[in-house]
């Protein structure tokens, strides 16, 4: 587990909490910076027919917004930047922590970062769905023909579940991150414990675990669209109510 | 595992929100409303571009129309002059025809008439000479004296 390990970089301590720059951050803060030069250099001089990284740039962005108009419809336009943002930032910290050789970190394989990204969305939703449905935004905890006598019991299931988002929206990201991670350091350790009883032993996790960087790779983009996704299957909830 | 020490949660969170916060403000926000701007200034260019087309098409579909119906027209009334020209000649030429057929009859007629007349004529003269020679080759042969009246009274009982 010890590439999962928060290592103090820069010591900082505020009213008594441990606030130290950590590689986490140091992580955090290298996919801010390749986000910034990705947006900024795509945006630079925006044309009507696009350079290559303008295209980039607009390929991302068109995908949220398709995204939002499918599932949220032509409201959920609105939130596209947020969305857009949790998207890059939960993409860049996956992609960036598969670079080898550079000690890299996953700061989302940590559940305070996911939870905090999970909180985000949480938030949004909360804060949408108050400001445009006040307090009808309850109904929908209630959904439609709901027999009357099985009503408490569909709220407070309805209710919990909506509770629970947050939770597994952190969890399932954390735990992919993780458990790709740890099984790639698992097949590197066979490479060498294997390795060093025959080389050609070695040969077969080698194999394996390159595929499993593929796919490791793929986890880290299919994670990054499924944590988008439900974002915006929930903000539907808030501007649309079911 | 490290993930569940919460020792680390408070730096970790403190550190995402202040480069979430930053990414979103800083970064997000000034670049991404241009390139959406760009994206909607060129899909209202298409749209306007697939307009403009849409309506050329009317304009010369509405032209192909108008010279199609011109055509019909002119046809129509190149037909009808034609149809009306041979219309007139038939006629005239049917007239003529009537005409010429009409003096033919009435030549025929007053051929037919005048030979009439002739053969009248003839037959009178026939029978004067005739009443004229019996009455001679009466007085000659028998000597008697007949008259022409008589002559002719027996001719026509004969």
């Amino acid at each position: 587990m010890e590439q999962f390990k928060i290592e103090t970089i820069a010591p900082l301590t505020v009213a008594g909490t441990d606030l130290s720059f950590t590689n986490s951050s140091l992580w955090m803060l290298i996919s801010l910076i390749s986000i910034a030069a990705f947006l900024f250099i795509g945006t630079a001089r925006p044309q009507l027919v696009p350079g290559r990284m303008q295209a980039a740039v607009e390929y991302l962005y068109d995908f949220i917004r398709d995204m939002l108009r499918e599932n949220v419809g032509k409201d959920g336009l609105r939130y596209a930047p947020l969305i857009f943002a949790v998207f890059v930032f939960v993409l860049a910290c996956n992609l960036l922590g598969m670079v080898p050789f550079v000690h890299s970190f996953t700061p989302t394989s940590h559940i305070a970062v996911t939870f905090g990204l999970a909180m985000i969305v949480f938030t949004l939703v909360v804060i949408v769905g108050f400001a445009r449905h006040g307090l009808h935004f309850f109904s929908l905890f209630l959904p439609e023909g709901t027999p009357i006598f099985v009503a408490p019991l569909v709220a407070l299931i309805e209710f919990l579940s909506f509770l629970s988002r947050p939770f597994t929206l952190a969890i399932r990201l954390f735990a992919n991150m993780t458990a790709g991670h740890v099984l790639m350091k698992v097949f590197g350790g066979f490479v060498v414990s294997l390795g060093a009883y025959n080389i050609a032993l070695g040969a077969i996790p080698l194999v394996v675990n390159v595929a499993l960087t593929a796919l490791e790779l793929l986890i880290a983009v299919v994670q990054a669209y499924v944590f988008a996704l439900l974002a915006s299957i929930y903000l539907n909830d808030a501007v649309n109510l079911h | 595992m490290p993930q569940f020490d919460p020792a680390s949660f408070a730096s970790q969170i403190f550190w995402f929100g202040v480069f979430f916060t930053l990414l979103y403000v800083a970064v997000v926000r000034p670049t991404l409303p241009k390139v959406g701007k760009v994206i909607d200034a060129r899909e209202a260019q298409v749209s306007g571009d697939l307009d403009r087309a849409e309506a050329a098409k009317g304009q010369a579909d509405a032209i192909r129309t108008a010279y199609d119906d011109g055509m019909k027209q002119a046809r129509d009334a190149a037909q009808s002059a034609v149809a009306a020209a041979r219309d007139g000649a038939a006629k005239a030429a049917e007239a003529r025809l009537k005409q010429l057929a009409a003096r033919l009859d009435a030549d025929a007629e007053a051929a037919a008439a005048s030979l009439d007349l002739a053969r009248a004529n003839a037959r009178a003269g026939l029978e004067s000479t005739v009443t004229e020679l019996t009455t001679e080759a009466v007085a000659k042969l028998a000597g008697i004296e007949v008259t022409a009246a008589d002559v002719s009274a027996a001719l026509a009982a004969r």
